[in-house]
């Protein structure tokens, strides 16, 4: 059979991406995520090398060889999120709950599936190991009984345990009230309050059931939250949709102003409805904004101010300690989303899926499931991820949205992630300091 | 062949680099990881250049050479031994008992252990410290001796790097007093302390529940020698002969027998 060569060089994995910085050319190997500073003769041999083997032949002449492999094992469970409540006050246009409930009846999670998440949690959670609970829903406000149970039984087992225990919720904000805060603030919660801009651009797409916007409301209710903060976190996240995609640089400092610890940006890339999914020129105009907010963000770093863009922060702190990333989150290994019924689910997102569950909280992970499903979902098993440079900092996106819509980002993403590594190199030679002492 | 230069930036990529030239051990992940001196470099070495002008013993304190077109008075320290350092000395008696419970002695001065004898002025890179010497014949020699920066400084924020500066060693030379397997270790242990890929009791008869044969190292493993497995070191390759000329004269071993 005949097999055209360029039929065979587009399959080649690529061992890593040249590019260009005001500090010369930088190579990022993915193997490894190991990122360099190459000199003159290294980008010319990269740039006139045939194809992605001659490449791969390159690094290793330059005893650039293949990093030590990470093993694969499935990880042991160390984060739940429950669904206390399936059901949600707002509409919003996109929603992956489908307005809260998963597209079943509205319900609420009884406290004894909560309390037994927690032992399953705990179940082999040694002293020093960091366990995770989150509270989503639908909205979790709308069963704080049990959300204020669970957490204080979580807490308790923490001390018997010694384990480090990390309490997050994921709101809408609607229904805080200063108790609420107090609570929070008492466990040291991470509160993330989903506003997707200020004002209209808000409005537009988090509305109540009645069809009023939510954002006078949410802020009302929020603002006494970000002056309690102390241990509590309360961060921000945006999701962007075409419609509001022209504005995320200005909602960003807006609500950086408004005083939240973090605010973060995700494109909408799946609903449920096709509502608000994001197109070619939408995701090109979100990475321009972006990177206008990347820049905010060097900017305030080389001077020593405060502009917390949650995606620079962790692109900073991912691209600094090279993450290597088989998967792109938790989810199905350490990670499980917890549905009202008690069932185990890859994810939050997942919850009452059948494509998704993993055992329950009785019965503990299918561990064969586990397998199959890391396997599975791992980049090197996708496509067309296991020939992308960027495939082991990506991780091959959010299985949710790869599952349900594809990968229509993926020109997005390495726009991004190849600003971050630029960004990385400006950050790390005029401000070390900001990835520690002494760094370099 | 072209010069492909790789600076490492980020944490992963430093911390699996393996400069050009470097064997795989180097690699914090491959290291066996001995502490002292260290199988994959020996750490000794970096402390050898840490003062401008000559070059010290890694195990000793004895100047063994001074760098080119140093003033004369550097270059008589060589064959010096240097005592002290701007008042540290870096030398101390070892005192104690020789086995568990007995008298305590004074087994007479030892060298002190680099990193922490030189630890207090190693902040001072730059400056001049008081180092005193002592020649062949017991006189006390004083030299003022410029300190050497430990870290390498990037140029273009003039911050730390997590390196050795480059004028503390030269190329090769921190891996240059490792353990030499085939020339020394293979010498020093023996008795069946090798895994079965070195050979070790060869030439091996047995007659009437008895054997003999010949260790590997025996200089003289002629059919008309002795069978006997011999210590003895006058009856074994020198250090010398064998970093000269081992693989001549260890031979392969074929069905238990050199190869002839």
């Amino acid at each position: 059979m005949f097999v055209p060569l360029s039929a065979l060089t587009e399959h080649q994995p690529r061992p890593g991406h040249l590019f260009p910085t005001e500090l010369g050319w930088h190579v990022l190997v993915a193997d490894g995520s190991r990122l360099f500073r190459v000199n003159e003769e290294f980008r010319q041999a990269w740039q006139s090398a045939p194809d992605e083997r001659g490449r791969h032949a390159l690094l290793k002449e330059a005893d650039i060889g293949a990093a030590p492999p990470i093993a694969d094992t499935p990880p042991p469970l160390r984060a739940l999120s429950l669904a206390v409540a399936q059901k949600c006050n707002l509409a919003c246009t996109y929603c992956y709950a489908e307005q809260g409930d998963f597209g079943g009846p509205p319900k609420n999670m009884p406290l004894e599936h909560a309390l037994r998440a927690v032992d399953r949690l705990f179940q082999d959670a040694r002293q020093g190991e960091s366990v995770n609970l989150s509270f989503l829903g639908g909205e979790p406000l709308l069963n704080r009984p049990v959300l204020q149970a669970a957490t204080r039984y979580a807490a308790a087992a923490a001390l018997r345990t010694g384990a480090a225990l990390s309490l997050s919720i994921t709101t809408n904000g609607t229904l805080v009230t200063p108790d609420d805060g107090a609570f929070f603030e008492e466990h040291g919660f991470s509160v993330s309050v989903s506003l997707d801009g200020v004002g209209d651009v808000h409005d537009r797409q988090r509305p109540f059931r009645g069809g009023d916007g939510s954002y006078a409301r949410i802020l009302q209710r929020i603002e006494p939250l970000l002056r309690m903060q102390r241990r509590m976190q309360v961060s921000t996240r945006l999701t962007a949709t075409p419609d509001s995609t022209h504005s995320v640089k200005e909602s960003i400092d807006a609500l950086i102003d408004l005083g939240f610890h973090s605010v973060g940006v995700s494109p909408m890339l799946a609903s449920p409805t096709g509502h608000g999914e994001m197109d070619p020129a939408a995701l090109t105009r979100l990475l321009d904004q972006m990177k206008e907010c990347g820049r905010a963000f060097e900017y305030a770093v080389m001077r020593g101010t405060r502009y917390p863009f949650l995606n620079m922060m962790n692109a900073m702190k991912e691209i600094h300690r090279g993450s290597h990333r088989p998967h792109p989150c938790g989810a199905g290994g350490s990670y499980f989303g917890v549905s009202a019924d008690g069932k185990l689910y890859a994810c939050h997102r997942f919850v009452d899926d059948p494509g998704a569950e993993f055992g329950s909280i009785e019965d503990g992970v299918d561990l064969d499931r586990q397998e199959r499903w890391l396997h599975d979902r791992h980049v090197e098993q996708q496509s067309p991820c296991k020939t992308c440079w960027a495939r082991y900092l990506c991780g091959g996106g959010c299985h949710h949205e790869v599952i349900r819509r594809g990968r229509p980002a993926c020109d997005y993403i390495r726009g991004w992630l190849e600003y971050c590594l630029g960004a990385y190199v400006r950050i790390k030679t005029f401000a070390p300091g900001y990835f520690g002492a002494d760094t370099n | 062949m072209p010069n492909l230069t790789l600076d490492p930036t980020n944490l992963t990529a430093q911390f699996q680099h393996r400069g050009r030239g470097n064997p795989p051990s180097v690699i914090p992940l491959a290291a066996i990881s001995n502490c002292f001196p260290g199988l994959e470099f020996d750490f000794r070495n970096v402390w050898r250049r840490v003062f401008e002008g000559i070059v010290l013993h890694e195990a000793s304190g004895l100047v063994v050479d001074v760098d080119p077109g140093v003033p004369a008075e550097i270059t008589a320290l060589r064959g010096n031994q240097l005592i002290s350092v701007d008042g540290d000395p870096m030398l101390a008696d070892v005192t104690g008992p020789a086995t568990p419970g007995g008298a305590v002695q004074n087994f007479g001065p030892d060298f002190l252990e680099w990193s922490n004898a030189l630890a207090r002025i190693l902040s001072r890179a730059g400056q001049s410290v008081r180092c005193v010497f002592q020649d062949a014949q017991n006189n006390s020699v004083t030299s003022m001796l410029k300190i050497r920066p430990f870290f390498h400084i990037d140029e273009l924020t003039g911050n730390r790097a997590p390196a050795i500066h480059e004028t503390l060693a030269s190329p090769g030379e921190l891996t240059q007093s490792l353990c030499s397997p085939w020339q020394n270790d293979y010498r020093e242990c023996a008795c069946y302390y090798w895994a079965a890929s070195r050979p070790d009791y060869i030439n091996v008869q047995t007659a009437g529940g008895v054997t003999t044969g010949h260790n590997w190292m025996t200089r003289d493993r002629s059919p008309s020698a002795p069978r006997t497995y011999t210590l003895n070191s006058s009856l074994l390759f020198t250090y010398d002969e064998l970093f000269q000329n081992w693989e001549t004269l260890l031979k392969f071993q074929l069905d238990g027998k050199d190869e002839t």
